[in-house]
This record gives C-alpha cells, sequence and structure tokens, in this order.
C-alpha cells in the first residue's frame, strides 16, 4: 500500500521509488539486497538516519527498535568502508556497547578475555602523532611558548603530564641548546602510566642531551595522572616550572554525575527526566540554533547543558582540585591541548549530536591521509577514535574519561583556578602554520581566538592550544 | 737531455726510475715502482708522477732528435722514421715494455698516492681535468659544464635527443634513472597499472613491521630493507624525485618527512641527516621504527632557534609538501559537500549526479587507488542531513514518497527530547522520514506507530506537509529537526512504554 501513495518520482528509476516499491516486509532478518545498491551519499545519509534513530531508541530504552536499527545499520556500516560507513560502524559499536551495559554481567562477561596490549596502544599514539598534526601543532606551539617564557632562565623544569612522545621534547633540547644566551640546565619530569615509556623517553632525551651537551636530566614519574601527588614532581626553588598538558585535563572532569542516576542507564529517563525537561527545555532553543550554526560552519558555541554549565558543578571537583595543585606549583607556564568540542553533554543525544561533528570531521581528516586500505588508519581509527566514541557514547559517570568541552569553558576554569592567559606568540603560530601547509591537504586550518590557536578540519575545531601562567 | 728528476723516493727507498724520454722542459717525477691495491693489474708497473704542466701538455712526445713534440706517440714515431736513425736508436728504451701507471698531481686527490695510481695516461689527464680542472666546456642545450672536451662532446649528443619526461615535470635522459625516479614519483596520473616498478598502489600490511616494541624507534635504524627494489608505491615518495636528482643536505630533513608518511610507515628513508640518504632515496626504504627519530629531527629542524638556521626553513615546507603530498588528495572530497548539498534534496540521486562526484574528486592524484566510489565526506553527509531534516524544500519529495504521517500522538515534550519543539509530529516525522529513505522501515513504523493506520492519514500527511515543515519552524536546524522527528513517532512507544512501565525498562540497570 506504501506504493500507493507514492506518487511516481521524476525518473522512474529512481531509487527512491525502487525504495517505495519494495515491500515493507517486516522480516527483520531479512538482508536488504538493495541496500546494496545505496550509492555512497545515500547510503551515508540513510546512516545518519538510522544513527540518530538508534540513538533515540537508545536513549529512550527501547531496545526492541534500537535492535532493529542497528541491525539495518550493521548492512550498511563498515570499518573498511568509505568515512560515513566507518563512523556508522563505531557509533554503532558504541550505542551497542552501551545498551549492554544494562546488563553488566553480560557486559562483563564479554569482555572477560580483552587484554589491553600495550604495545598496541603505544604504537597507535605514535601513528596518531605520525599521521595527523595536531600532536605536532600542540608541540610547536607549546615548545615555543617554553623557549619564549624561559628566555634568560638558568634552570628550566619541564612537566609533561603524558610523556608518551619524546619527539616534542628533542626539539625542544635542541632549540634550547641553541640559543644565544646559553644552554639552560634542563629538567624534564614526565609523568604516564607505563614505565616502559617513560624509560624510551629518558633514553631518547638524554640521548639526545648527550649529544648536544645540554645539562639534562629526566624525572620519570610512574603512575596515573588523577593519582597524581604533585609532591612526587619534585619543583624545586629556583627553577623555572613550564607544565605542559596534551588531552589529558578532560578526564578530570569525570565525575559520578548527579544526573545520571543507577536506575536509568540509559540516558535521559524518567526520573531524571524531569530535571532534564526542564533544563532543556530552556535551552530548547539554543541547541536548536546550535545546531544551526553547526550547519552552517561548523562551529559551535557551548550549548549550555545543564550539567557542564555551572562550573562549580560536582563534576569540577577533581578539575579544580588538580588546576589548584598545578597552580601551587607556581609554574611560569602552562600550556594545554585540549579537544576542542563539546563532548561533555549531559543527554546521550546531545553527546552523539556533538560527536557526530566532531569525529566527521576526524573521520574525514583520516580518509584524506589514509588510503583505505591502511592497516595504520585502522588501527588509528579503531583504537583511538572507536575507543573514545566508545566512552563518549556508552560510558556514564566516572567511567567516562572522554569529556571534551570547548575551549571556552577551559578558559573560564583555568581563570577560576588563578591562571591567566598568555597569548601564543607570533612565532611559534607561523611554524605551526607552515607545519599544517605541508600536510599539504586543504582542509587543515588554524585559527587563532584570544591569543589560543583552535586547529580546525575543514570549520570544524579539533583541537586547541593556549598559554597560561600563574596569576597571583 | 736534461732531464729533471726530482727523485723522491717513497716507501720503497729504492733509487729512482728513469724519466721518459722528454727532452721538454716539463719535469717528470719518478717514483720506485710501489706495489699497488688490489685491482691495479701490475704490481711491478712503473709509477709516474707527472706534474700537472705535463699532464695537460699537449705534446708529450717529443722527438728527440729536433724537439718536435707530438700528442701521440704513434706519431711521434713515425716522425722519428724519417730522421733516418741508425737501427741501435731506432730502438725505444727497453722501458716502453714496462706498464707505468701514473699518480694524480693534486695532492688531496686520493689517486695522488701511488698504490691509488691509475694505468692509462689518457685517463689520469681527463680524471685531472674533471676533478681538478676548470669546466670550459659548455652544453648549448643545458647549462651542464665539462671540463674534458671528450665529455662535453658526449653530452652534447645525447643532450636533448632521448628524453624520458616524468609526469611530474622531471626530464631524464636515461631510461634507468627515469625508471627509478618514476616509481617514487607520487605524480602517477593513471592508477597502479602504470610504472613496471610501481607496485602495489595499496599500503602494504608489511605495516605491521611496526611493531609494537616502543624501543626501535630509539635507534635511527639504517635502512634495513634498502637493498630491494624501491618498491613501495607508498613511500612519501614525492619528496624523493626532487631530491634524487638534488641530493642535498635537504635530503635529510625531507628523508625524516619521510618518516612521517603513514602509509609508508614500513618503508621509509631513514634518518635523520646522515647523508647516506644517497642509496637509500631511491630504493627509500626502512623500517618505521625511525618514525620518532625522524619526526624528532623535522621538529628540530622546525625549531631552529630564532638567531639559527633560518636556512633550514625553506626546505621544511617543500618537506612536508613533498611528503604529505603522498597522504591524500590535494583537494579533500570535502569541497564536494557544497556543491552537493545544495542540490535538490531528492534522493533520486541518479548516477549522472553520482558521476559528478565522481569527476569532482580529485582521487587521481592519490598514491592509493581511489575508492571506486568516491564519497562524500562525512561532515558533508552531515551538513546534507542537517538540512535535508530542516528542509522546506522538498514538501513534494515527501509526498511523493508516500511518507507515512506520524502516530497522531501528540507528545511534543517527549521526555526524553525536551529539545525538540516541534507541535506536529506528523509533520515532523515527515520531515524525517522524508530523507527520502523510506526503506525497510515499515517494521519499525509499525512498532511506533502503534496502531495508527500507516497510511491513513496521508491526507492530513500532505496537509501537514505543506505546511509541518515549516511550521514545525522552530530554528531547529538540521540534525536536531531530524532528531525530532524520529522521536516523534518514537514518543508514541516510548511514552507508552514509560507509563505502562515495560518492565524491562525497569530491569536495566546502569552498570
Amino acid at each position: 500500500m506504501f506504493q500507493d501513495e507514492s506518487s511516481p518520482l521524476s525518473s522512474s528509476s529512481s531509487p527512491l521509488q525502487v525504495f517505495s516499491m519494495m515491500s515493507l516486509s517486516p522480516n527483520l532478518g531479512s538482508p536488504y539486497p538493495w541496500l546494496r545498491e545505496l550509492k555512497s551519499e545515500e547510503r551515508g545519509l540513510y546512516l545518519i538516519h538510522l544513527l540518530l534513530t538508534c540513538a533515540n531508541h537508545v536513549a529512550n530504552g527501547s531496545l526492541e527498535n534500537a535492535n532493529i536499527a542497528l541491525e539495518q545499520i550493521s548492512q550498511l556500516a563498515s570499518p573498511d568502508g568509505d568515512t560515513m560507513q566507518r563512523m556508522a560502524a563505531y557509533f554503532t559499536e558504541a550505542l551497542a556497547d552501551r545498551i549492554l551495559k544494562a546488563w553488566p554481567g553480560l557486559h562483563k562477561a564479554l569482555n572477560s578475555t580483552r587484554i589491553a596490549l600495550v604495545s598496541e596502544e603505544i604504537l597507535v599514539r605514535k601513528l596518531f602523532f605520525e599521521m595527523f598534526p595536531f600532536l605536532k601543532v600542540a608541540f610547536v606551539l607549546t615548545n615555543q611558548a617554553v623557549i619564549e617564557a624561559m628566555e634568560g632562565e638558568k634552570m628550566v623544569h619541564i612537566i609533561d603530564l603524558n610523556a608518551a612522545e619524546p619527539a616534542q621534547w628533542v626539539a625542544l633540547i635542541q632549540a634550547l641548546s641553541a640559543r644565544p644566551e646559553g644552554q639552560p640546565h634542563l629538567r624534564i619530569t614526565g609523568v604516564h602510566q607505563r614505565k616502559e615509556v617513560l624509560d624510551q623517553m629518558a633514553h631518547r632525551l638524554t640521548e639526545e642531551a648527550e649529544k648536544l651537551d645540554l645539562p639534562f636530566q629526566f624525572n620519570p614519574v610512574v603512575g596515573k595522572l588523577e593519582n597524581l601527588d604533585v609532591e612526587k614532581l619534585r619543583v624545586k626553588t629556583g627553577e623555572a616550572l613550564a607544565i605542559s598538558s596534551v588531552l589529558q585535563l578532560h578526564s578530570f572532569l569525570a565525575s559520578d554525575d548527579e544526573h545520571h542516576r543507577k536506575k536509568s542507564p540509559l540516558g535521559s529517563k524518567n526520573l531524571n527526566g524531569v530535571h532534564l525537561q526542564r533544563a532543556l527545555q530552556m535551552n530548547q532553543s539554543t541547541l536548536g540554533e546550535l545546531l544551526e550554526k553547526d550547519t552552517v560552519n561548523g562551529c559551535s558555541p557551548s550549548p549550555d547543558s545543564a550539567s557542564s554549565s555551572p562550573l562549580s558543578s560536582t563534576g569540577s571537583v577533581k578539575i579544580d582540585g588538580f588546576l589548584n595543585a598545578l597552580w601551587g606549583l607556581s609554574p611560569k607556564l602552562m600550556v594545554v591541548t585540549e579537544q576542542d568540542s563539546n563532548h561533555n553533554g549531559s543527554t546521550l543525544m546531545e553527546r552523539l549530536l556533538e560527536s557526530l561533528y566532531s569525529f566527521a570531521a576526524l573521520f574525514d581528516c583520516s580518509e584524506s591521509t589514509a588510503a583505505r586500505t591502511s592497516l595504520e588508519r585502522f588501527k588509528v581509527e579503531k583504537m583511538l577514535f572507536g575507543e573514545e566514541i566508545k566512552n563518549i557514547i556508552a560510558c556514564e559517570g566516572t567511567e567516562r574519561k572522554e569529556r571534551h568541552e570547548k575551549l571556552e569553558k577551559w578558559i573560564q576554569r583555568l581563570n577560576l583556578a588563578g591562571f591567566g592567559n598568555i597569548p601564543l606568540s607570533y612565532y611559534g603560530m607561523l611554524h605551526a602554520r607552515r607545519l599544517l601547509q605541508g600536510y599539504n591537504c586543504d582542509g587543515y586550518k588554524m585559527k587563532e581566538e584570544n591569543g589560543c590557536v583552535v586547529i580546525c578540519w575543514q570549520d570544524r575545531p579539533l583541537f586547541s592550544v593556549s598559554a597560561w601562567r600563574c596569576r597571583k | 737531455m736534461p732531464v729533471d728528476v726530482d727523485n723522491y723516493s717513497t716507501v720503497s727507498g729504492d733509487t729512482c726510475g728513469s724519466s721518459s724520454g722528454n727532452q721538454n722542459p716539463p719535469p717528470k717525477f719518478t717514483i720506485k715502482k710501489k706495489r699497488s691495491l688490489p685491482g691495479m693489474p701490475d704490481p711491478d708497473a712503473e709509477v709516474i708522477a707527472l706534474s700537472p704542466k705535463t699532464l695537460m701538455a699537449t705534446n708529450r712526445f717529443v722527438c728527440e732528435i729536433c724537439n718536435k713534440g707530438f700528442q701521440r706517440d704513434q706519431n711521434l714515431q713515425l716522425h722519428r722514421r724519417g730522421h733516418n736513425l741508425p737501427w741501435k736508436l731506432r730502438q725505444r728504451s727497453s722501458k716502453e715494455v714496462m706498464k707505468r701507471v701514473y699518480v694524480c698531481p693534486e695532492p688531496t686527490c686520493v689517486h695522488h698516492d701511488p698504490t691509488r695510481a691509475l694505468g692509462d695516461l689518457t685517463g689520469i689527464k681527463k680524471h685531472f681535468c674533471r676533478k681538478h680542472g676548470e669546466k670550459k666546456w659548455k652544453c648549448d642545450k643545458c647549462s651542464k659544464k665539462y671540463a674534458v672536451q671528450s665529455d662535453w662532446k658526449a653530452h652534447s649528443k645525447i643532450c636533448g635527443t632521448r628524453e624520458y619526461k616524468c609526469d611530474c615535470g622531471t626530464l631524464f635522459s636515461r631510461r634507468d634513472s627515469f625508471i627509478t625516479h618514476r616509481a617514487f614519483c607520487d605524480a602517477l596520473a593513471d592508477e597502479s597499472g602504470k610504472a613496471q616498478t610501481d607496485p602495489s598502489s595499496e599500503p602494504d600490511p608489511k605495516v605491521l613491521v611496526v611493531e609494537s616494541s616502543p624501543s626501535p624507534a630509539l635507534q635511527p635504524a639504517p635502512p634495513p630493507v634498502s637493498a630491494p627494489a624501491p618498491v613501495e608505491v607508498q613511500v612519501s615518495a614525492p619528496a624523493l624525485p626532487q631530491s634524487t636528482s638534488a641530493m642535498t643536505s635537504v635530503m635529510p630533513i625531507q628523508s625524516s618527512e619521510l618518516a612521517v608518511d603513514p602509509n609508508s610507515i614500513v618503508e621509509e628513508a631513514p634518518a635523520p641527516a646522515q647523508a647516506g640518504l644517497n642509496g637509500s632515496c631511491s630504493s627509500g626504504v626502512s623500517s618505521v621504527s625511525n618514525g620518532s627519530s625522524c619526526s624528532s629531527s623535522v621538529f628540530a629542524s622546525l625549531f631552529a632557534s630564532s638567531t639559527a638556521s633560518a636556512s633550514l626553513t625553506p626546505p621544511q615546507p617543500r618537506a612536508f609538501t613533498d611528503l604529505i603530498r603522498a597522504m591524500g588528495p590535494p583537494e579533500c572530497p570535502a569541497d564536494l559537500a557544497p556543491s552537493t548539498s545544495i542540490e535538490p534534496i531528492s534522493l533520486c540521486l541518479s548516477t549522472s549526479h553520482g558521476s559528478s562526484i565522481f569527476g569532482n574528486a580529485g582521487q587521481e592524484r592519490q598514491q592509493y587507488v581511489p575508492p571506486p566510489q568516491p564519497a562524500m565526506s562525512a561532515t558533508a553527509l552531515l551538513q546534507k542531513a542537517a538540512q535535508m531534516g530542516a528542509a522546506a524544500s522538498n514538501a513534494s519529495l515527501l509526498r511523493g514518497l508516500g511518507v507515512v504521517s506520524s502516530s497522531s500522538s501528540a507528545q511534543q515534550e517527549n521526555l526524553q527530547w525536551g529539545k525538540r519543539q516541534v507541535e506536529p509530529n506528523n509533520a515532523s516525522v515527515a520531515a524525517g522520514l522524508g530523507l527520502g529513505l523510506p526503506c525497510d522501515r515499515s517494521s519499525v513504523l509499525k512498532e511506533l506507530m502503534m496502531g495508527t493506520p500507516v497510511f491513513g492519514p496521508k491526507q492530513t500527511t500532505l496537509d501537514f506537509l505543506g505546511l509541518g515543515v515549516a511550521a514545525s519552524g522552530s530554528p531547529n536546524g538540521g540534525l536536531s529537526a531530524l532528531f525530532t522527528s524520529i522521536g516523534g513517532g518514537l514518543d508514541v512507544d516510548a511514552a507508552a512504554a514509560l507509563f505502562g512501565g515495560g518492565d524491562f525498562k525497569d530491569v536495566i540497570r546502569r552498570s
């Protein structure tokens, strides 16, 4: 009967008509052969539609519908396909994971034999560093800020909150040893969970320093950043301190959010629904505007989602504590690199929307960087992007570590914690721009906002770098 | 015959040998015979050291009778015959039989050492000219200069004759260098079928060589695999063509850039700043382990302090350029977005439209085989979906689709949805569905609609469609409207379940 209703479209061979001609057979299990006929654009659009549908169902708790949607998506999504297919694959995996968390026993059982291969994780991070310019730009800007802040300083101490990539500091060592006023005495303290990584870093850096005859010392601090005791950093008086935080601060925002209780696992539910409804009703227009702006230029002012807008909410205790601790060290400089997207919305759909845009940009990046058959690309997408997506979508509360927020929020936070913004130097930005140009890929863009740098893909901001000093 | 023989004995310390029969003032210095390196045919050969003047002298062979000089010994002999020498004198001294080797008079030259003497006089003359002489001969077609006339002649014969031209514009007169270059040149206009040395356009799974061990990253490992074929296309070869022709100090940077290329993770020219790149350039293979060290050198160059090495900076962009050209098409597919999204949103994307996408994709420049369907970027798709969600312009399309109206549920405030403020669900659902992919959603719809006659309210649908989309008129752009639409139908289910206390929901607990 669908057919009856459908008026013939322009061309008789239009796929749509084909669709409408298809019987609306409710056998869900049967493959949809015509799905394969879809062109990539249509397929992509359909995937988006399905993803939203599915997420909606998941958010509502209507699992059967979600299942249907997942089934359909699985016919189309593939980690080997085009960007939308890949994205869909990872997003549905995240959604499915989310659903599964409702049955904790089942979830744990399915993950019981999953071992995190450390070597693979390390490799993937290195791949990300090399394939994409984001970290490199961040390093360039950080280093330049350090060099400038440390002009005239004889004793320089750098704390790297995630000491995984030696390249950054190698470059700094080279730059510092070549500076006109002579070499400083350099100390680098690196924090990381894995001892092997720190050992490797130590080796590499001391090797480089010895080559250049720079007095150098590397202090490893093994452990999780959130458990960091600043005493361990051994900051001495008289030395100039610089702190580098690359994509580390957002995990401090993870907390047992009030909005998501145990009883409403799948997102906004009846209990908090009321709160949410009120809160979100207030924000409807902003969200709508947000999305509209999203469509226009991909930049989204942070929607004041209920949970994260009041900075003094419960979620911020940890971060405030940490920032205060850092402030207590009186660093001369702190450079913060963070993702510049709002993935910390309180509702699933908010986060899904935002992350769809952000990861679309990232996957497009990836598409322009490597071949579809590239194993490295697959690894980065699966183990880095996929895991982030899973965390954003499927996890809640303290488990959800990937709480990316927009730059404005970070600026607010850091201001509150007693830091004052230092504009990034022109010279550094020049270097960074050259680096981006070197990638010879038109998509990368760099914007400057109030002295901070935002690295975008096309128009979508992805990462931000900002420099701070201790304001007394 | 004045024979100025400045005898300086070398290692052997023997008495010096005699000089040749030159009468000319240009003195010859003979050195005692020295044992020469392997490869020299005659260890007993007489080593002759000529002064530069002598070496360059054109008339080396001088008739002892009349002092006439000749360029060739044979000519001298011919001439001597004319003097009617008595038989005894006619014979040349026995030393003619002895093999002679010559050393280069330039002290800094490696061939100055008697053990590295060259066996041929002409050879040593040419060597001296080439290496230590002034380049007086210039090719008129190109700008190459030569010190030896024969070199110059040989070159001008072939200059411009046979030229192989790579697609990137580099010219080669030699087939082998052309082929080598082409293997690495990124400007492969055609697909993989091109050069014989252009193997896979796909990256090899060899990538796994990278391994997980972090330690390799520490050593700038010399290219373990450099010797074998310069096979991998994935090598960020773009750097190579330019560099192979000019192996300058820029190479280190470039090769370090190479290390950054993700595609060629396995094969990359190694390391930083060693001149040993020359060999590896053409093969350009190494293990990824160089990645970090290479990238560090990248940074090193990047971080040249403000006072220093401004000269380093220029090569970098080029290096990056060369390198990164390998990474992908210069024009990102996202560029397709504007054009395509403006198109009538009718999803009856005919093949013609599809082919326009093909046409736009600048994929041919990629090193890897472009995907059969150059897809729109995800960003573009999202934007399009957003637009379609809010689309007001395709009411007719929606009508045509016979889009089902949604349930009659007037639950606008989806408790879950809050953000939507669309009133007429029907319209919104229709709009959502109007994405135009009325694929097999019937089952979903059925569940959603909770028994609402699917096709019944078509009339209303039409009306709503006519108005609805517009009426939904909230500033909801894009995807939110989409949500709205989806949610509209879902409301029914959800709401019912909510209030009905669907037990499975109670069971659901977050972990």
